[in-house]
This record gives structure tokens, sequence and C-alpha cells, in this order.
């Protein structure tokens, strides 16, 4: 039995604005999330790239002890943004609770801060009492499944929880894997995401495999610069984004706000080498996602690629895009925006392009001044279009080799 | 140390560590406040802090059953009371 499979809320905490009005205002106006890195008092001074996708606005929490005691700035996150997804859908608390809706979130490695906390008690300890300091809910906090086990707590979720920790593809699985568990009659409502915090040692790990934009500290809003000429990398974000999944009939029968339907889903693995982008293997995904959504690739009007702006990823996603796609799809590279909010992108891009689809608009990639002709066989934007987006395909690709194509339509 | 020493940091302990103000010293903690099982280990660790020794196995295991205030103190004053025991032997 295959159900539709339709969204019914959003929320995101991005470098660029919380909630939609902020981040379509950004994407419009072309505003970059991207600030200066902070002094960590750790590791930070030892980081070439200075840049970094930023949370930098205040935002009010409301969440009682009882919840906070286990939260650690990730799981803040990720509750805001489902506490947000949950009012909108305005889903009754007896069906919320009835363990016919599930969680799907995620995040790279929970709690860095925390971990790090932790970790600094192991060094730093020189007598037994200074161990106990390690609280009975730090493990909570820092664990790699903290989203989704926090959100279930705040809100008395009793379904399924898949929390997935695959790196850049943690929330498009979450999203995939949530859409496949409605589809096939396993739960009426998955709520989706991922959230990361902010996290100086991600840095470290793709500043040390020279992947990370070193030429535009000085300016960071000048990077990163998905598929342009002078592009040197990755700039690494933090941010959160969550969407509410129904079945069809259910959403329609309750009256729900449908925002659009998720039509395919693919995941599959490069099957070698854990870091570098594969041409045969994300070409496959993108395949296999065409077919599962029963589309042909000419439908497809809009790609949010998964675009990093390091100098091979975006050589080798131009041409799979190509090789499946052709040149008639727009393609952008909404990490321009934002940095790479690794386990929250493919959450956060879904949602940026329901935003489009909702609005009528393409945002264009920033910085994409002048195209890399390695990149120039797809349809890049490159200033805003007034546009009908009406099928958006979107791809992440994770270290592991783990590639993910989500495929939402517009709901009529 | 008296019995109105120790409810009166049992009740700082509360305001500091656990967000709640004045408790009934009869209230059942986990009914009126939410209090629960990671809750108890912290109070524990506050506990040691506050007696200034480590509180054994057993003795924590003793304190799992522990629903007000009042049961706090009472299990404070009976650790002072053992350990001067011990101490006297």
């Amino acid at each position: 039995m295959e159900r539709r499979v339709v969204i019914t809320g959003s929320s995101a905490i991005t470098p660029i604005g919380h909630g939609k009005d902020q981040i379509v205002e950004s994407l419009l106006k072309g505003v970059s999330g991207i600030k200066p890195l902070r002094e960590d008092a750790l590791i930070s001074r030892f980081i070439h790239s200075r840049v970094y996708g930023t949370v930098d606005y205040p935002i009010n929490y409301e969440f009682k002890r009882q919840h906070r005691k286990t939260m650690g700035p990730v799981a803040y996150y990720a509750c805001q943004v489902a506490k947000e997804v949950l009012e909108q859908t305005g889903l009754p608390e007896d069906f919320i609770t009835s363990g016919k809706m599930g969680v799907a979130f995620g995040s790279i490695h929970g709690s860095p801060s925390v971990q790090r906390d932790i970790y600094r008690i192991f060094f730093e300890a020189k007598e037994k009492s200074a161990y106990q300091t390690i609280g009975a809910v730090d493990y909570l906090k820092s664990m790699v499944h903290t989203t989704a086990v926090n959100i279930t707590k705040m809100f008395g979720i009793t379904g399924r929880v898949i929390s997935s920790g695959t790196a850049c593809t943690t929330s498009s699985q979450s999203i995939g894997y949530g859409y496949e568990a409605v589809k096939y009659g396993l739960q009426e409502a998955m709520l989706c995401g991922g959230a990361d915090e902010y996290d100086t040692i991600t840095v470290a790990v793709f500043d040390n495999l020279l992947a990370c934009s070193t030429a535009f500290n000085s300016e960071p809003h000048r990077t990163p610069r998905p598929f342009d000429k002078l592009r040197d990398g990755l700039v690494v974000g933090e941010g959160a984004g969550a969407v509410m999944l129904e079945e069809y009939e259910f959403a329609k029968k309750r009256g729900a706000n449908i925002l659009a339907e998720v039509i395919g889903f693919a995941c599959n693995n490069n099957g070698g080498d854990l870091i570098l982008p594969n041409l045969h293997g994300i070409t496959e995904t993108l395949k296999l996602g065409v077919e599962n959504a029963k589309v042909n690739p000419q439908d497809v009007d809009l790609v949010s690629a998964h675009a990093t702006a390091t100098k091979m990823g975006d050589i080798i996603e131009a041409q799979a895009i190509g090789a499946v796609f052709g040149s008639h799809p727009y393609v952008v590279g909404l990490k321009s925006y934002i940095g790479h909010t690794m386990a929250a992108c493919g959450a956060i891009e879904t949602i940026m392009s329901l935003y489009m689809m909702q609005e009528g608009f393409i945002a264009p990639t920033i910085n994409l001044e002048e195209i890399d002709e390695r990149c120039a066989m797809i349809k890049h934007v490159q200033k805003v279009l007034q546009y009908p987006v009406e099928t958006a395909a979107i791809q992440n690709f994770a270290f592991g080799g783990v590639n993910t194509i989500l495929l939402i339509r517009k709901f009529s | 140390m008296t019995r109105q020493e120790i409810e009166r940091e049992i009740k700082n302990i509360f305001q500091r560590e656990f967000e709640i103000e004045n408790p009934g010293m009869d209230d059942d903690l986990r009914e009126t406040y939410e209090f629960d099982s990671i809750d108890a280990i912290e109070l524990l660790l506050e506990i040691e802090k506050f007696l200034g020794s480590e509180l054994s196995q057993e003795e924590k295991k003793q304190a799992m059953d522990i629903r007000t205030i009042n049961q706090i103190c009472d299990y404070i004053e009976r650790i002072i009371q053992t350990r001067k025991v011990s101490v006297a032997k």
C-alpha cells in the first residue's frame, strides 16, 4: 500500500533568519549569514578558515526546567523548530501522544559543546570528586539522538523514533525515512528534521582536509561561492529545520493547511571512498529519486544542489545534474546564503525550496559571479526569478559516501 | 547541624538547582513538581557537596524511595548520625 504524503508545517532557524518571513526576505535580498568565526578559547586560533554561518540573533525559548535539564544547545534548536511546526499544524494533543505520530530527527554528533565540557573534566580532573561534576544528564544532552528524544519528551510523542546521524545527509534522511514511514502506513504523521549547534570542531575537521574556505576571511559574506570560478571551499554553519509530514487523506479530513506534497526519496551509497565525491554514485541517486517519484526528469523545474563550494564536489554534482536532468531545471546552491549547516542542511534547504515554491520565485546562488566552465552545463540562477516552481529536487551528499534526493511538488 | 539548617540548605538547593520555590515540607515532589529520577541523582550530588563527603552506593539506594522534603531531611540526619556513630567506634 502506497499512500500520499503531504507537508503540513515547516520551520527553520538559519543564519539568514528564523521563520518564513525573515528567510524569504533574506533570499529575495541576497543576504548572507556568513560571519567571522568566534573565538572558542580552545581550537579556533589554529583554524585557517575564519568564517562561519552564524545564528547571531536572540531566540526566545520558553521551555520548562523539566525539559531544559536534558537539552544542550542543539536540542534547544531542535525543540524550538519542532514546537513551531506543531503549533502551525494544529494537530491535537491526543493525536500527538497516540503513537500514530513519530519523530525522525538528528544531528551529526549530538551536542559538541556538552561533550567538550565532559572531556575537559576527563583531562583536567586531578581528584575523584572532580569526576562527580559530570552531571547525570550530560549524556542525555550530548548523545547522538538527543534532538529526537528531547522532542518526544517535550511533546509526549510515543510513535517511532528514527535518529539518523549521517553527517550532511542527516536531515534529508530524516525527511526521507519519515516520508517512507507515512507512505507505507507505519505512521500517520512524522515530525522530521535536523539541527546542529555552533561547533568549531567541525570546522577544524574540514579545515584539516583543506576543504574549508580561507580566501575570504576578511569578507565573510563573499563565501561560500557554489559553482563560481573563485570558490575555495565550504563554510560550516549552524541551524535547524523541521517539517511535519502527514498522510494525505488524514490531513485532508482534518482540514490541515497542506503546503506541498513529498513525491519521492532515494538514498544510496557510493560503496567506496568515504570522502571523495563520486559521479557514478550521485548520478544513480538522482535517477533513483526520479524513478521513486514517478516523474520525468524534465518535470523537475528546480534543483536545490548540495553545492558546498568545494573544488571537485561542485563539478561532480553539476555533471550528475546535467546527466540526469539536462539543462532544463534551474539550479540553486542555497549554502551560498547560510553555509553548510551540516545535519540541518537537508531540512533547511527543503524548507527554503518549499518557501520559493509557495511564493513563486527562485533565489539566486549568491557569490556566483563567474560560472566555472566545468559547471556550466546546467542552468544556474544569478538573479531573483519570478517563477512558478511546480516540482523541486533537493540533493544532499555526505561523508561516508551517503547520497540522498528528496522530491517535493506544489500541492493542488 | 540542626534540623533547621538542613531544611534551609535543602530549600536553597531546590531553588538553585531545580527552580522550585518554597516547596511544602510534605508535598509529593514527583506529583507536585515533576521531580523525577534524573533530579534525584542530581540531588544526591548536591547532598554530597553539602555533607562534604561521598555517599556510598548503599546510602544512595536508600534515598530512592524519598518523596518529600521532610523525608530528605530525615535521610540527611540519618546519614550524619551514622557517620558520628562510626567515628565514635
